[in-house]
C-alpha cells in the first residue's frame, strides 16, 4: 500500500481547539500582540489564499479581502465574520470544507493555516489599523438589486411603444401590391437597387406552397394555376392554402421550434412525456383555426385558469386550456437530479427562459445570477418571474427518487377518481392471484431449501468432486439424495466462471479445507434461511389479516437485501439458482396444486385484460403553494437575499402598468400582461416571427433576442407597421400570412442582380426573395408526397410506452423517419436521441428555444444524398406509378417527372438530355426491368438535386 | 467510366457560358469525373481550404501540444479509490462509521461504514505510480500515466454527471468537448467525419453527449452504432449512408454524372449563389469519404500481433479492443476528436468486487494495447489519451457489497499529448471522498484539455442569442502544473 498524507482530522472544531490553545501559550498578550500575530501568520495566508480573487479590483463575489474595510463588509453573501459567534463564522465554514461552498476552490488550507484563521477568529479576527465599525448594521450589508436604469436603456428601440407609421411614399407606385411594399421599396430607392422582378409563376406556387404547408404543388394545382389567369389567381391560391389542414402541420411545427417541443425529459433518464402528442396537436389546431394570437398566448401560460369554452364548458373539464399549459410542462427536466430544490428550479428557470423568449423575446434568465450583463433585467426581476412558477406545480411529486411529471386528467374529476379506485382494486386482485400462485411455489421451495440447508456442506463437496475432479454427476447426485436435474444446478452455480467475491473462500479452499469452508457456508446459510421464513411469516399474516378486513392496498411482499449476503440472494432468490422454483414447474406440483395453478395463471390472464383504462390525461402544470420567493444570490438558493414578490421586468413597467392584483400563482395575471395589446413586445416578436419564416430572416434577424445583443431590426417602421396591423386585426396570424404574401416583396424573384449583390449581399434591404434549402420536414414529406406514400392522419401518437427504458435499449431511440410515412410533425421524439436524420438535416436540438434553424450544407448531408434506403424506396415507388400510366413516350413521362418532382416544366434541353440519359442508362445497364430501372434513376437525381432541395 | 467523363454529350449539352472563368477552369476539370479521384482531391484541397467550409483546419491560438484526442469513457463510475487512488487509511478503519459529514448522496438510506478496497495497489514503472491489481496492463504504462486525483463534479446522478462530462454544464444543452474541439481546430481529414463517437451511450443524456447543440450541425459528433449494438452488426455499414446497398459503382457514378450536370445547370441560371456551390461540393466530398472511408475501418487489415496486443482474439476484450483500435486507426487518420466508450459498465451500487474486475478485465488490455500501439507508433506524443468515468464512488459501502457516487473528488487520467507522465496531480481527502488538494473541476479539466490542443477556452466562443458562449461557460483554469 501507499502511503498518503497521514495528518487528517475531520472534526475542525477540536482541531481548532488544540491549535487554539497551543497558539494561546505561544502569544504574547496585547494588541501589539494582535497585530503581530496577523502581520506575521494571517496576512500571508490572505495574501496566498484569498486576495487574488477577493481583492478590490477583481471583487469576486463582491468581497474585497485586501482590506479592513472590505473584509469588515463581506461579500454579496453577508458577512465573513459573526461577531455574536465567532466560531460560527462564514469564514471558517468555507475554509472548513464541508459546505456547498468550499475555499480556497483549488484546494484546502493546511491544517496549520486552518488553525491559524480560527484562532484569529476566536479572537474577533483583529485588523490592525481598522477603524471601529460605526454601526454593526452597516457591516452587515444587505445589498438589494435595485439600480436605476440609464436613459440609454430607457430609450432602448425594442421597449418604445409600437409606433404607427404610415408607408412612405416612394416614385415606383405601380409596384406596390401592399402597403408593407412602400417600406421595403422606400429602403431600396434610397440605395438606387431595383427590386427583382416578379417570380415565375411556378416558382412563386411552388414557394407559396411549401411556405404554407410543406408541401409542393400537386399537379392538379400547377395546372389550374396556369390555367387561371385573372388578377387574384394567386391570392385565391393562398387562401386555399391557409384553409388547408396541411398549413395548422407546417406553421404548427414551426411554434414547436419555438416551444421546444419533444416526447420525453431528455436530461437524464429520459423519460417519456407520454401525453405531449395533445399539445402538438393543440397547437396543429389552434394554427389551423386561426386562433387569435393573444389567446394562444394566454392559454399556453394559464389555460388551465381561463373559463372553459364550448364542449368543455358543457363537461366542466377545460380539456383545450389543459392541454395548452404543455407549452410549461414539457421542457428538459432532469428527474434523478437528487438535489431536489435544485431540479426545481431548474425547471423553473427553464419555464421563464422558454415564456420570456417565446413571447417577449428576452432572455431574462440571463439574470440568474447577476443583473443580466447586457439587457436592464435585474436578477429580481428575474426571481420575481420564477415565484410565478416556482408556486406551480410540474410535478406529480417532486421528492420521489425519480421525480414523476404531473399528468392531469382530461376527464370531470368524479370520473378520474373512480378510475383511481378501480385501478387499486384491480392492482388488489392481482396481488391475491400472485399469493396464492406464491403459496403453491413456496409449498415446493421452502421443504427443498429447508433439506438442502441441512446437507448444503455435502452438496458443495460432491458438486466440487465433479466440476473440478470430474466424477460422474449422477453418481454424486445419488449420494446426497438429490435428482440428477436438481444437482445439476448446484453444480452449474458453483463451478468458477465470472468473479464472485462471495464464493472466493469456497474457490480458494485447499482440498483439506474444503469441509470446513463448507460448514461455514452452510452455517451461515441455515441462519439466513432462518430468518427469512421468519420475516416472510409475519408478512403472511398480516396479509391474510389484511384480506380479512378487506383493506387496501394489500401489504407488501418483504424484500432481501441481496448485498448482505449475496450467496443466500443468488442461491435462493435468482430464477436460475440452485433453489429457484417457477409457476411453469409443473412436474414439481402435486396434482392438486397443477390444478389450482393452472386455474390461478388463467385467472391472472383474466383480470390483466380487464385493466381499467386510463382516462384522456394532459402533460401539464397547475398552480401549487404560493412560494415567498427571495432572490438566490449568485443563482444558488443556499443564498436567498431579498424578497423578488411576483412582478414583471422593471424595464417594461416604465410603459406599460404591472398587473396590479396577483392571485394564485400569478399565471393569469402573467398571461393577461404578456398578452396586452399595448406590450411593446409581444406582437412586434411575433409578427418577427411570421416574417423571419417567410422570408428566412426576420426583420430583426434575432427572433428569439429582442435585447441589446439581438440585431437591430432592418425595417423598424415596417415592424410596427406589421404588430399595429397585428394588434387592431384581432390577433390574426392567418391575415397577417395574406398582408405579406400579397405583397410584391413577396412575390419577387429570387435571383440576384450583380447590382443587388453588390449594393445589398446580406438581402438585408429585400432586393430579392432569400433562395432557401428545405427543412428536413419539408425534404422528407414532400418525398413521400411525391411517391404517393404519403399518409396523411393527423394527430394522436406514435409513441408507445411509459417511463424509460433500459439504458442501452434500442427503445431509448427515436422511431426511424425513414421506416414511417405519417408526416415528420407526427413523429415522436426521444429527446436525448432524437431520430439521426433530424440532426443530420439541423432540426434543431429540441431543448431550447428555436427561433431561426441554422441551414447547414456539408458532406455527410450528401451521403443521405447519395445512399440512403429512404431516396431509393421514394424513387422506386415513383418510377413504378410513372411507368404504369399511359404515356406516348419519353417526353411525356420527363414532363410528369419534372412536374410532380421539382414542380415545372423542363426546358427542350433538359427533355432531350434526360432522354439520353435515359437511353445511355439502358444501353449501359441491360438487364431485367432496365425501362423501370433507368426511370428510378432519374427520380433520384432529379430528388437530389439542387432544384429540388432549394426553393427558390 | 468510359463515355461519361467531361466529353459526355450530356454535360456538354448542359455546359452554360454563364459562369465566371475561373470556376469554368474549375468546373472543367473536376469533369474528370466522379471516378478520377486523384484530380478531385488536390483541386478538392484547394476548396476546402476556403474559409467557406466550416470544418476546414484553423489555426490553434498557441502551438499545440496535442493534435488530436482519443477519450475512452467509462460509463457508470469507476471507484477512483479501488483503482488509482490508494487510500491506507480504509484499510485501517474498515468497518467503522463515516468519519465526516456525508455530501448529498445518490442513495437515500443511510450510509454503510467505511470500505476497505478489495484490491492491492502496487507500483508501476520507474516513476512507482500506485494503480491497483484491476489494471495489471495499464499499470505497466504507468510512466505515460498523468493521474488527476482531485476531479469535482456537479451531478450525483448519471444524467447531470455525464452532460458535464461532456458538454461543461448538467442542466441545460450545450455543445460537446468534442464540438468545440471541431469548431476550433477543424479537421484536416476531408475523407472521414472530424468528430466521432464509437459506440456512444443512448442513455444519461444520450446524442447530447456528443451534439453540438447550438453550434453549427457540421461540428457533431458522428455516431459509429451505438452501446447496444454488437461490433458485427457496426461494421458493415459503420457510418449511416456510407454504403449504397442498390447501385453498382458504375451506376451510381453514371447518376452522379448527370446529378451533377443537373446541379450545374441550375446554378448557371440562377448567377452566383454560393450555397448552391457548396451543395455541389458536397457531393463530390462525399463521394470520395465513400469511397475511402470504409478502408479506415477495415479492422482485419490489422496483424495478428497487433491484434494480441489488444486483446481482439478473446471474447471477453473483444468490444472494447476493437474500439480502441479503431481509435487508434482513426487517430492515424488524423480524426480529431475519438470517443470510445464501455457502457454501462461501472455503476456498481452492488457487487463491487465481482462487476469491477469484470468490467476492467473487459478494457484493461485493450487500453494497455491502445498506449503501447500509440507510442510505438509515435502517436501517442500528440495523441492526448483521456480516461474518465462521470464521477468516483463513495468510501463507505453501500448495500452491503456496493459503493454509491462521489462526484466530490475522483480520478481521471491522461496520457501523451503534451502531459507530465508518471504523475499524480491533486490529492482527496484520507478516505477519498473530497478532492482538498489542486481541485480540477471539471471546467478546469476542459480548460486544460483545450489548452493541450492549442486552444484558449476563454477565446474559444460562439455567439448564439447574443451572448458569446464558451465551454467552460465563465469559469476553469488551465491545471499548469500537469503540463509536460
Amino acid at each position: 500500500m501507499m502511503t498518503v498524507r497521514s495528518r487528517w482530522i475531520y472534526k475542525l472544531p477540536v482541531l481548532a481547539l488544540f491549535a487554539a490553545l497551543a497558539l494561546l501559550a505561544q502569544r504574547p498578550a496585547g494588541a501589539a500582540a494582535d497585530d503581530e500575530f496577523f502581520e506575521k501568520k494571517v496576512r500571508p495566508i490572505l495574501s496566498a489564499k484569498c486576495q487574488k480573487c477577493h481583492n478590490s479590483q477583481a471583487l469576486v463575489a463582491e468581497l474585497d479581502m485586501s482590506t479592513a474595510e472590505g473584509f469588515a463588509r463581506g461579500g454579496e453573501s453577508g458577512p465573513l465574520i459573526d461577531g455574536e459567534r465567532p466560531m460560527e463564522s462564514r469564514l471558517l465554514k468555507v475554509i472548513g470544507y464541508d459546505g456547498e461552498i468550499k475555499m480556497p476552490p483549488t484546494g484546502k488550507l493546511k491544517d496549520e493555516e486552518i488553525s491559524v484563521l480560527t484562532e484569529w477568529v476566536r479572537m474577533g479576527a483583529p485588523w490592525p489599523g481598522a477603524k471601529p465599525a460605526k454601526d454593526s448594521a452597516e457591516s452587515v450589508a444587505v445589498r438589494k438589486s435595485g439600480r436605476t436604469f440609464s436613459e440609454e436603456e430607457k430609450s432602448f428601440w425594442a421597449f418604445q411603444p409600437v409606433a404607427d407609421p404610415a408607408p412612405p411614399a416612394i416614385r415606383n407606385k405601380n409596384l406596390i401590391k401592399s402597403p408593407i411594399d412602400g417600406f421595403i421599396l422606400a429602403k431600396l430607392e434610397e440605395k438606387g437597387i431595383a427590386p427583382a422582378p416578379p417570380a415565375d409563376r411556378l416558382e412563386l406556387l411552388r414557394r407559396a406552397t411549401f411556405d404554407l404547408t410543406g408541401l409542393p404543388p400537386t399537379e392538379s394545382e400547377i395546372r389550374n394555376f396556369l390555367a387561371d389567369r385573372l388578377p387574384d389567381a394567386f391570392a385565391k391560391v393562398v387562401d386555399r392554402l391557409l384553409a388547408s389542414p396541411r398549413y395548422g402541420e407546417q406553421w404548427g411545427r414551426r411554434w414547436l421550434d419555438v416551444a421546444r417541443y419533444a416526447d420525453s425529459t431528455g436530461n437524464d433518464e429520459d423519460h417519456r412525456y407520454p401525453h405531449a402528442w395533445r399539445y402538438r396537436d393543440w397547437v396543429i389546431a389552434a394554427f389551423n383555426a386561426d386562433l387569435p394570437y393573444d389567446r394562444f398566448i394566454r392559454e399556453q401560460i394559464a389555460g388551465d385558469l381561463l373559463a372553459p369554452e364550448g364542449e368543455d364548458a358543457k363537461l366542466g373539464v377545460n380539456r383545450r386550456g389543459i392541454v395548452a399549459t404543455g407549452f410549461l410542462a414539457l421542457g428538459a427536466k432532469a428527474l434523478a437530479q437528487q438535489d431536489k430544490t435544485r431540479m426545481l428550479y431548474d425547471v423553473y428557470d427553464e419555464q421563464v427562459d422558454v415564456t420570456s423568449k417565446a413571447f417577449l423575446g428576452l432572455t431574462v434568465a440571463c439574470a440568474r445570477c447577476h443583473d443580466h450583463k447586457f439587457d436592464p433585467i435585474l436578477t429580481r426581476d428575474y426571481y420575481s418571474m420564477i415565484s410565478i412558477f416556482a408556486s406551480t406545480r410540474s410535478f406529480r411529486d417532486p421528492k420521489e427518487f425519480v421525480s414523476p411529471p404531473l399528468t392531469k386528467p382530461l376527464v370531470p374529476k368524479t370520473e378520474y377518481d373512480s378510475y383511481e379506485k378501480a385501478l387499486r382494486l384491480h392492482n388488489d386482485r392481482l396481488k391475491r392471484v400472485r399469493f396464492a400462485i406464491d403459496e403453491i411455489i413456496d409449498s415446493v421451495k421452502q421443504p427443498e431449501a429447508q433439506t438442502a440447508a441441512a446437507q448444503l456442506a455435502e452438496i458443495m463437496l460432491a458438486a466440487r468432486r465433479v466440476y473440478e475432479d470430474g466424477l460422474e454427476l449422477n453418481d454424486e447426485a445419488h449420494k446426497v439424495k438429490l435428482s440428477p436435474e436438481a444437482f445439476a444446478k448446484w453444480v452449474e452455480y458453483l463451478k468458477p466462471g465470472k468473479p464472485r467475491e462471495h464464493l472466493l473462500e469456497w474457490e480458494r479452499a485447499a482440498t483439506l479445507e474444503r469441509r470446513e469452508v463448507a460448514l461455514g457456508y452452510q452455517e451461515r446459510f441455515v441462519k439466513r434461511l432462518g430468518e427469512w421464513d421468519a420475516k416472510v411469516s409475519a408478512w403472511r399474516r398480516k396479509y391474510e389479516d389484511a384480506v380479512a378486513a378487506n383493506k387496501s392496498p394489500l401489504p407488501d411482499k418483504p424484500s432481501f437485501e441481496a448485498g448482505h449476503d449475496r450467496f443466500f440472494a443468488e442461491v435462493y432468490f435468482n430464477r436460475k439458482g440452485p433453489l429457484a422454483v417457477d409457476e411453469k414447474d409443473e412436474a414439481r406440483f402435486t396434482p392438486d396444486a397443477q390444478a389450482r395453478m393452472k386455474k390461478l395463471i388463467a385467472e391472472r390472464e383474466e383480470i390483466r385484460k380487464q385493466a381499467p383504462p386510463e382516462p384522456d390525461m394532459a402533460c401539464a402544470v397547475e398552480d401549487g403553494e404560493i412560494v415567498e420567493q427571495r432572490v438566490f444570490i449568485r443563482g444558488s438558493y443556499h443564498n436567498p437575499g431579498e424578497p423578488a414578490p411576483k412582478d414583471v421586468p422593471q424595464i417594461l413597467k416604465l410603459g406599460i402598468p404591472a398587473p396590479e392584483n396577483w392571485s394564485g400563482s400569478g399565471r393569469l395575471e402573467l398571461a393577461d400582461w404578456v398578452a396586452r395589446a399595448d406590450n411593446p413586445l409581444t406582437a412586434r416578436v411575433m409578427v418577427n416571427r411570421v416574417w423571419g419564416w417567410h422570408f428566412g430572416e426576420g426583420l430583426v434577424r434575432t427572433p428569439d433576442n429582442f435585447g441589446v445583443m439581438g440585431e437591430r431590426p432592418t425595417h423598424p417602421e415596417l415592424l410596427d407597421y406589421l404588430a399595429r396591423r397585428f394588434v387592431a386585426g384581432g390577433w390574426s396570424i392567418k391575415a397577417l400570412h395574406r398582408t405579406i404574401m400579397l405583397s410584391s416583396a413577396y412575390q419577387m424573384s429570387s435571383r440576384a442582380s450583380d447590382e443587388g449583390m453588390a449594393k445589398d449581399p446580406d438581402n438585408r434591404l429585400l432586393s430579392r426573395f432569400p433562395r432557401r434549402r428545405l427543412t428536413v420536414e419539408e425534404m422528407r414529406d414532400a418525398m413521400l408526397a411525391i411517391d404517393g406514400s404519403l399518409d396523411l392522419t393527423m394527430g394522436g401518437t406514435l409513441q408507445s410506452g411509459t417511463g424509460t427504458d433500459g439504458e442501452n435499449d434500442d427503445k431509448r431511440l427515436s422511431l426511424n423517419p425513414e421506416k414511417i410515412t405519417r408526416r415528420t410533425v407526427y413523429l415522436p421524439l426521444r429527446r436525448a436521441n432524437l431520430p439521426p436524420l433530424l440532426n443530420l438535416f439541423d432540426f434543431g436540438d429540441a431543448t431550447t428555444v428555436n427561433g431561426k434553424r441554422q441551414l447547414t450544407n456539408v458532406a455527410t448531408q450528401a451521403l443521405f444524398w447519395l445512399n440512403s434506403e429512404f431516396l431509393a424506396d421514394r424513387a422506386a415507388n415513383f418510377a413504378r406509378a410513372l411507368c404504369a400510366e399511359p404515356a406516348n413516350d419519353d417526353a411525356g413521362r420527363i414532363e410528369r417527372a419534372y412536374l410532380r418532382i421539382l414542380n415545372r416544366r423542363p426546358a427542350q434541353e433538359e427533355i432531350s438530355g434526360a432522354i439520353k440519359y435515359l437511353a445511355v442508362y439502358r444501353e449501359k445497364f441491360p438487364g431485367a426491368e432496365n425501362e423501370y430501372k433507368s426511370w428510378m434513376s432519374l427520380a433520384r437525381v432529379l430528388m437530389a438535386a439542387n432544384d429540388f432541395i432549394y426553393l427558390d | 467510366m468510359n463515355g461519361i467523363g467531361g466529353n459526355d454529350p450530356i454535360a456538354s449539352m448542359y455546359k452554360r457560358e454563364a459562369m465566371p472563368v475561373s470556376r469554368r477552369a474549375w468546373l472543367r476539370a473536376a469533369g474528370l469525373g466522379f471516378g478520377s479521384l486523384g484530380l478531385t482531391t488536390l483541386l478538392a484541397t484547394d476548396f476546402f481550404s476556403q474559409t467557406a467550409n466550416p470544418l476546414a483546419p484553423k489555426s490553434a491560438h498557441f502551438a499545440p501540444r496535442a493534435k488530436r484526442v482519443i477519450f475512452l469513457f467509462m460509463h457508470g463510475g469507476p471507484s477512483s479509490i479501488d483503482t488509482f487512488d490508494p487510500k491506507e487509511r480504509l484499510d485501517r478503519d474498515h468497518g467503522k462509521p463515516l468519519p465526516i459529514k456525508r455530501p448529498l448522496a445518490f442513495d437515500r438510506s443511510d450510509p454503510g461504514p467505511l470500505m476497505k478496497s478489495p484490491w492491492t495497489f502496487r507500483r508501476g514503472g520507474k516513476s512507482g505510480l500506485p494503480v491497483s491489481d484491476l489494471f495489471p496492463n495499464v499499470r505497466e504504462c504507468a510512466d505515460d500515466l498523468c493521474v488527476i486525483r482531485s476531479m469535482v463534479g456537479e451531478g450525483v446522478d448519471h444524467g447531470a454527471a455525464l452532460l458535464q462530462t461532456f458538454t461543461g454544464t448538467s442542466t441545460f444543452i450545450r455543445p460537446s468537448l468534442g464540438s468545440w474541439t471541431l469548431y476550433g481546430l477543424g479537421t484536416e481529414n476531408r475523407n472521414l467525419p472530424g468528430f466521432i463517437a464509437i459506440k456512444p451511450s443512448l442513455a444519461h443524456g444520450g446524442a447530447k453527449n456528443w451534439s453540438s447543440a447550438f453550434l453549427p450541425g457540421a461540428y457533431q459528433g458522428t455516431a459509429i452504432g451505438h452501446a447496444g449494438m454488437k461490433v458485427e452488426d457496426i461494421s458493415s455499414e459503420p457510418i449511416e449512408y456510407l454504403v449504397n446497398k442498390r447501385l453498382s459503382g458504375d451506376e451510381q457514378r453514371y447518376e452522379l454524372e448527370m446529378l451533377r450536370n443537373v446541379n450545374r445547370r441550375h446554378e448557371a441560371l440562377r448567377g452566383n449563389d454560393p450555397q448552391l456551390e457548396a451543395r455541389i461540393q458536397a457531393f463530390e466530398l462525399a463521394f470520395r469519404m465513400q469511397t475511402e472511408a470504409p478502408e479506415a475501418f477495415e479492422i482485419d487489415k490489422e496483424s495478428e500481433a497487433t491484434k494480441k496486443l489488444y486483446g481482439l482474439d478473446d471474447p471477453l476484450t473483444r468490444d472494447f479492443a476493437w474500439q480502441c483500435l479503431l481509435a487508434r486507426r482513426l487517430a492515424e487518420r488524423d480524426v480529431r476528436f475519438i470517443q470510445c466508450t464501455h457502457s454501462y459498465k461501472w455503476d456498481q451500487h452492488s457487487e463491487l468486487y465481482n462487476l469491477h474486475t469484470q468490467n476492467a478485465r473487459e478494457v484493461d488490455k485493450p487500453i494497455a494495447g491502445l498506449l503501447k500501439d500509440l507510442k510505438s507508433r509515435g502517436l501517442l506524443q500528440d495523441t492526448l489519451v483521456i480516461w474518465a468515468g462521470e464521477f468516483g464512488r463513495t468510501p463507505v459501502s453501500q448495500g452491503g457489497d456496493g459503493r454509491d457516487h462521489n462526484p466530490y473528488g475522483y480520478t481521471i487520467w491522461m496520457a501523451g499529448g503534451g502531459v507530465k507522465g508518471g504523475f499524480a496531480y491533486g490529492a482527496t481527502d484520507e478516505i477519498g471522498y473530497h478532492a482538498v488538494e489542486d481541485r480540477m473541476h471539471i471546467h478546469d479539466f476542459h480548460a486544460t484539455a483545450l489548452h493541450l490542443l492549442g486552444l484558449d477556452h476563454e477565446r474559444l466562443t460562439y455567439n448564439y442569442n447574443g451572448r458569446n458562449f464558451r465551454l467552460t461557460d465563465v469559469a476553469g483554469v488551465v491545471a499548469r502544473k500537469i503540463l509536460a
